[in-house]
């Protein structure tokens, strides 16, 4: 099949903007919004004087022991460490994968990415059925006499373990994927020359597959990262009191709260730290969108 | 390049446009927000332009407590059999639908922010929260053959202006239901019982905001539990910090989770309203309903109608189905709650030894100094921000 | 590369993971027959009265009609858009290319929570109640990214003698693309409307806070019916059903995309030329 570069499909740029104007009025405006409640501009309760103020934002940032600072905080204290627990134990999947499973790869990566394809709500739910006081877990120990009957493990659910676990469980999948895409595109050659040389396996695993498959460990480290610091349906469901994420709290705000203008300064802030990560790491994920270079118009 | 330099002029300009339509969008509308109700006075009575019942939609939304929901529809988790029965017998179990009531605050949000319902069940504490936010429009007593047994001390709190926005149908307390097979009951002696660390990850208290800071109030001698100054709201905050690790969870669903814990023996002390006392024993478990040193919380509660109702006869036929007697008699012998309807004697009641103990029968005791009765509180969003802030440590 | 013992533990955490990943589903299988009232062990029977009794629940039927109807919209407004912007992104020149790339993937990393919240605030604002619609046109934007991200990199794939062949036998640029392009896209349409269709029936956030009183979408419904003990068994039901329809599109919208290919590719190399313009001059 020819490839000529003349001859492309389309050739009308303005097609772009209407799904465009669509995403700047669905995403940017109410963004936008978001921000104007958290100075204060708006408001959703009748009858307040609305004027630019920063006394939220203030005490948001600089407050004496604001809680909802330390919350962040602590929220992204979690999102980290489960990010990382899920980029190393989704490295070996994806070097299975590639380096292993030669001949049944993609069907095997597809094994592994069929649960992701599942409702997420009906995944979280099963946990919480598995970690619940009378769950699948406690009650396996009690049939099978390892425990007193009734005498449950109580920290597997509403703790900080059973929300880092489904978060654990749901992002593997979709983290090997970069990693595999990486690998797949891996000269081996490399590492035959490397083995022609000398190295032994370990060596030229850690000299060259490992450095050279770092573009995906990195992009699959994003790929669960971002979503995860606004996650927020996972410790509704098996979270209790003490491991709410930051989410939560913006859940909470809207929700039960009519101080949406705090709220929005919560908001805000989630909306600017993925910014700022996607500033960071946004090169280790490229979508191939524009114009291949080679082509010339 | 000057084809390109013109389609960067063009998009420049599109971009711009589109920038100025969205800051234009955003800074546009009322100097004072825009919540989504009008800013109209209440309406005055029934006018005659009304459509016929058999023009009205029928279907009704409804937001109401679980455990309300009318008897003959598939929603109808607990006890009610008489209350609405004449309603759906007529128009059938899929007419009502109802979201669930979590706590007074989420509700109160709920129908300001998503609106729409037809019928609302709120508690007295809000009442004039919904009133001034012009959630609701008055009753026409005159269709409610019924609303002439409802005591008048009661339907009096829900009157406002000559109009009445609150039927009151059930009242109660608000107190500590706990396992007595699993607490020592030398540690039953007030609202403390929440704090004791020697039960920890065994409590589950209410999500409900204003009624977890009622409780700190109480349980810190503090008389008028709805008027804080700023150095109480503070201290009852801290309190409720201090109290939150030794929560299981903050129960949102009596009948999904707070009454299975309860009877699974996960939670051993819970907030609850003297229903959960009625259905636990019924279900063989041993629990005990707190009398604290302080004094229970009391509550009363009642329909108020949707401002924007499309259902306006069908509601009102809904609310007698509720409020005759015979539905009243069936509801307190269920949930063991009081009743508004005054026609209810003792002679209805079937547990008599658990009448005496609640006083169910005796209206007075819901105004006795030595309950605490839920009422409007001026400074609620304080209460509800620091609540946030308790969320949050 | 890797040696028998490495591979051997390869092998051995694989089979594990697989285990892990699939562990959750199983359990949900398992309970959905069992006649127990409440998910817990040891099994006590098999029933399918759960299932039965799940399709007679109109609060819960309607939930799933209701999340249906919004996919469907979801899916047609996500795909329709995301053509369009594979369109544009093909062209030659595309005015502010960096920019529109920037707008159409930034509904990938915009935290859900903050979009729902800030699309109640503007509704509010706007004065609008909240409705279906509205949530069918938030799962479109948070899809739309999807949708371009599989349909582009198919319409780059094509050959673009086809279309060029068309227009020089007179038809114009719209019959150009529907009668040759549009059809060689469909394979990637069809998993297009798949993509956006499952994000949209699972997507909970800009539902929970835009749907009208008493009309939840499903995923509103199983987390209210989450922790209810009296109808969690039949919401596993469904939920089972939910899941293995899912794997099932997964499957065979796999198997499809490759048979469909094959024939495409086949299509291409034979002599399409003669058949395309023989439509082409009927236009």
């Amino acid at each position: 099949m020819s490839r000529s570069t003349s001859r492309r499909i389309g050739g009308q740029g303005l097609w772009v903007w209407p799904p465009v104007v669509f995403v700047l009025v669905l995403v940017v405006v109410p963004l936008v919004y978001i921000g104007l409640f958290s100075v204060g501009l708006r408001s959703n309760i009748p009858g307040t004087k609305t004027a630019f103020d920063l006394s939220n934002w203030k005490d948001f940032l600089f407050g004496e022991n604001n809680p909802f600072r330390n919350l962040f905080w602590h929220s992204l204290l979690i999102t980290v460490l489960v990010s990382v627990a899920v980029t190393i134990a989704a490295y070996p999947l994806a070097y299975f994968l590639s380096f292993v499973a030669r001949k049944n790869r993609y069907t095997l990566l597809l094994l592994v990415l069929a649960p992701f394809f599942t409702s997420f709500l009906l995944r979280v739910i099963a946990w919480q059925i598995i970690l619940n006081e009378n769950g699948v877990v406690n009650s396996f120990l009690w049939w099978a006499h390892l425990r007193p009957e009734g005498d449950s493990v109580t920290w597997l659910i509403y703790s900080n373990f059973s929300v880092a676990l489904v978060l654990f469980y749901s992002w593997i999948p979709f983290v090997a994927l970069p990693m595999f895409v990486v690998m797949e595109n891996m000269d081996r050659r490399l590492l035959e020359a490397a083995e022609d040389l000398g190295a032994s396996r370990l060596t030229s695993f850690l000299k060259v597959t490992l450095p050279l498959s770092i573009p995906g460990i990195i992009a699959g480290f994003v790929f669960v990262l971002i979503p995860t610091t606004g996650e927020f349906i996972t410790p509704l469901l098996v979270g209790g009191p003490e491991s709410q994420l930051f989410g939560n709290q913006i859940n909470s705000f809207f929700n039960d709260s009519p101080d949406w203008n705090y709220g929005s300064v919560l908001a805000m802030t989630l909306i600017l730290l993925v910014l700022i990560l996607m500033l960071v790491f946004g090169r280790f994920l490229s979508a191939d969108l524009r114009r291949p270079a080679a082509e010339v118009s | 390049m000057t084809d390109t330099n013109l389609n960067r002029r063009q998009f420049l300009g599109g971009a711009l446009g589109v920038a100025a339509g969205a800051s234009a969008l955003a800074a546009c509308g009322s100097p004072d927000s825009g919540s989504g109700t009008t800013s109209s006075a209440p309406s005055t009575a029934p006018s005659t332009s009304r459509p016929p019942i058999a023009s009205e939609p029928g279907k009704m939304s409804l937001l109401e407590w679980a455990g309300y929901e009318a008897a003959g529809t598939k929603a109808q988790t607990a006890g009610m059999t008489v209350a609405g029965s004449d309603y759906i017998k007529k128009y059938g179990p899929d007419s009502v639908t109802y979201t669930y009531i979590e706590n007074d605050d989420q509700a109160l949000q709920k129908a300001t922010a998503s609106g729409g319902f037809d019928i609302l069940h709120p508690c007295f504490e809000n009442f004039q929260d919904y009133v001034d936010r012009d959630l609701v429009q008055p009753w026409d007593l005159n269709l409610i053959p019924s609303a002439a047994d409802i005591d008048p001390g009661l339907l009096a709190k829900g009157t406002k202006d000559g109009k009445t926005y609150m039927l009151p149908w059930d009242w109660g307390y608000g107190s500590l239901t706990y396992r007595t097979d699993h607490v020592d009951a030398a540690d039953a002696t007030g609202w403390e019982l929440a704090w004791n660390p020697k039960y920890a990850g065994r409590i589950s208290l209410w999500g409900g905001a204003s009624t977890n800071f009622e409780i700190a109030a109480i349980k810190a001698g503090i008389q008028d539990m709805d008027h804080l100054t700023a150095d109480q709201l503070e201290t009852c905050k801290q309190d409720l910090i201090k109290q939150k690790p030794l929560n299981k969870f903050y129960w949102d669903s009596e009948y999904g989770q707070m009454q299975p814990a309860i009877k699974s023996g996960t939670v051993w002390i819970a907030y609850s309203w003297q229903d959960t006392l009625v259905s636990m024993k019924a279900a063989g478990v041993p629990v005990a309903y707190l009398d604290p040193s302080q004094g229970r919380i009391a509550w009363f509660c009642g329909f108020m109608l949707g401002k924007d109702t499309q259902n306006y006869y069908h509601a009102h036929e809904y609310i007698e189905s509720f409020l005759n007697k015979a539905a009243c008699a069936q509801m307190t012998n269920a949930y063991a709650y009081g009743t508004s309807n005054s026609m209810v004697t003792s002679a209805d009641i079937t547990d008599k030894a658990l009448a005496t103990s609640l006083h169910i029968d005796d209206l007075a005791a819901l105004t006795s100094p030595s309950v605490h009765l839920q009422s409007w509180n001026p400074d609620r969003a304080k209460v509800l921000a620091a609540w946030q802030q308790v969320k949050a440590s | 590369m890797t040696g028998r013992l490495g591979s051997s533990l390869l092998w051995v955490y694989f089979v594990l993971m697989v285990a892990f990943l699939f562990l959750p589903l199983a359990i949900l299988v398992l309970f959905a027959f069992n006649s127990g009232t409440t998910p817990t062990l040891p099994i006590e029977g098999f029933t399918t009265k759960w299932f039965t009794d799940a399709f007679s629940n109109t609060d819960l039927t309607s939930a799933l009609v209701r999340s249906a109807a919004i996919g469907v919209l979801a899916s047609v407004v996500a795909t329709a858009l995301g053509i369009m912007a594979a369109i544009g992104l093909n062209a030659k020149r595309v005015p502010g290319e960096p920019v529109a790339i920037g707008a159409l993937l930034l509904p990938l990393v915009v935290p859900y929570i903050s979009l729902a919240v800030g699309m109640l605030i503007l509704l509010q604002a706007l004065k609008f109640k909240n409705a279906l619609w509205e949530i069918a046109l938030g799962h479109a934007v948070i899809a739309l990214p999807f949708a371009l991200l599989v349909i582009l990199p198919r319409l780059r794939s094509l050959d673009g003698s086809l279309n060029e062949a068309a227009r020089d036998l007179g038809a114009s640029d719209f019959a150009a693309f529907r009668l040759v392009t549009f059809p060689l896209l469909l394979p990637a349409l069809l998993s297009s409307f798949i993509i956006c269709f499952s994000t949209s029936f699972d997507e909970f956030a800009i539902a929970s806070f835009l749907y009208p009183s008493g009309q939840p979408t499903y995923p509103v419904f199983l987390y209210g019916g989450a922790r209810s003990p009296a109808i969690l068994p039949q919401l596993i039901a469904i939920g089972t059903l939910v899941i293995v329809i899912s794997l099932l599109i997964v499957g065979l919208s796999e198997l499809g995309r490759r048979w469909a290919e094959r024939r495409i590719e086949g299509r291409n190399s034979a002599s399409v030329d003669v058949s395309s313009a023989d439509n082409l001059a009927t236009t």
